[in-house]
């Protein structure tokens, strides 16, 4: 006898997500809010995160949760963090607050290896990031990391 | 239009990120822009950079250590600490984090380095440590030092060295090489050294004059190279005495220099200690 309990997910902007209730429990932040009660729990707001971002947790979910010993989970993983550095950040986010730590873990591990052994330039350029540095403060710190060659 | 993605972060989020890292990338990180510098900056990121054992190391410093942050502790261990009440000195590399070990003399197992007709105790402008052994003369020499693997960093390979000066009234010291030995596990392995930096000059005298005596006393020690000392940045030459690779499990390793079958006289040798650091 199976459970075929579905779950609603409705994320930031409105869009909701019918799920098995077993692929929703893979997230602690939702196992907690179920079993914490309240009237309306089959359906459960995120409000961190997007309907984009939200299906690809979906997605992240139904294959570790129905599939979890299966060979090619770790290629799925592999994929499945091959997007753009945006998105990547919308999936960090998004498993940070809804509590999956392999996803979290996965994301992390991947943006981390986006750092590794770039200059500060190349880490600006990937990330769209505004040096709001003042140009004193700039030099002050390049001083402190002249022993880091690359920098 | 350029989101800026990472700041729709938590910063804590953030430094669980830049922590999977390494420093040199923390540090660069942190020029970027003031947000990814707290994040850089926090105690999240430093700690695990930091040895594991930090507890018990702090515990063996010979000095209080005062810092504000992690960060500043981290660069603070990477400067030297003394240890151990002042016999053993530790490092930090600023790079990878890992961790190197430099004993005194005084850490050190020297035969008869309490007779003063054989050792001089004395002071080194030059050394980390307050006391350097100075040999005045001796048939024999025994230099030993043991190190745990478990104060090493692990899964990784480390190189033993035999740190010294070669006084300028030294004699006997090379002729006959040194034996040179690592061991861990009952498992030793020898190799052999000079402890004079090659002199092209005497080099050739001695082929011409001294060959068979030289390659008569080769002969007496274990198979080897034969190594000489090379220079090192602070002044001092190092002696190789081998490598070992740190596992898991907690070893004792013993690391030494003897020469005890020239039966020769020798003089001259100021020891330091032995610098126990990864190899690249």
């Amino acid at each position: 006898m199976t459970s075929s309990k579905t779950i609603v997910l409705r994320s930031s902007d409105g869009a909701t997500f019918e799920v098995d209730e077993a692929v929703a429990l893979h997230s602690l932040m939702i196992k907690h809010r179920i079993e914490t009660g309240g009237a309306d729990s089959t359906t459960i707001d995120v409000p961190e995160v997007t309907g984009n971002t939200l299906s690809k947790v979906i997605e992240y979910c139904k294959k570790h949760v129905e599939a979890p010993n299966s060979d090619d989970l770790k290629s799925f993983d592999t994929d499945f963090v091959k997007v753009d550095q945006a998105v990547l950040c919308h999936l960090a986010k998004a498993s940070y607050y809804m509590n999956i730590k392999g996803l979290l873990d996965l994301s992390s591990k991947t943006i981390a290896d986006m750092f590794k052994g770039k200059t500060v330039e190349q880490i600006r350029e990937t990330f769209h990031i505004k040096n709001d540095f003042t140009p004193e403060e700039e030099e002050e710190l390049r001083k402190e990391n002249s022993w880091n060659l690359f920098v | 239009m350029a989101t800026r993605s990472l700041n729709m972060l938590p910063e804590d989020c953030i430094s669980a990120i830049v922590s999977l890292t390494s420093p040199p990338d923390t540090c660069r990180l942190m020029l970027a822009s003031s947000s990814l510098r707290s994040a850089a900056e926090s105690d999240l990121v430093w700690s695990r950079f930091l040895p594991s054992d930090l507890p018990q190391l702090l515990s063996r410093a010979h000095t209080q250590l005062g810092f504000r942050s992690k960060k500043e502790l981290f660069f603070q261990l990477c400067d030297s600490i003394l240890i151990d009440g002042g016999v053993s000195c530790f490092t930090l590399n600023k790079v990878s984090g890992k961790k190197s070990f430099l004993l005194s003399a005084r850490a050190l197992s020297i035969s008869l380095s309490n007779e003063p007709n054989h050792w001089t105790w004395t002071t080194h402008s030059t050394s980390r440590f307050s006391e350097v052994i100075e040999l005045k003369t001796i048939s024999n020499l025994e230099i030993k030092g043991r190190i745990g693997t478990q104060d090493l960093s692990p899964n990784t390979t480390y190189g033993a060295y035999l740190i010294i000066k070669v006084s300028d009234h030294a004699f006997g010291l090379d002729s006959i090489p040194s034996e040179t030995s690592i061991s861990k596990d009952e498992c030793a392995v020898t190799n052999t050294t000079y402890l004079c930096p090659m002199d092209e000059q005497k080099q050739q005298l001695g082929s011409l004059f001294f060959m068979n005596r030289r390659q008569m006393m080769e002969k007496r020690v274990v198979e080897g190279d034969g190594r000489r000392p090379s220079k090192r940045g602070d002044g001092w030459l190092e002696v190789e005495l081998g490598e070992f690779f740190v596992g898991g499990k907690g070893e004792m390793v013993k690391m030494n220099l003897m020469e005890v079958k020239g039966h020769q006289l020798k003089g001259g040798l100021i020891i330091e200690g032995i610098e126990v650091r990864p190899k690249c």
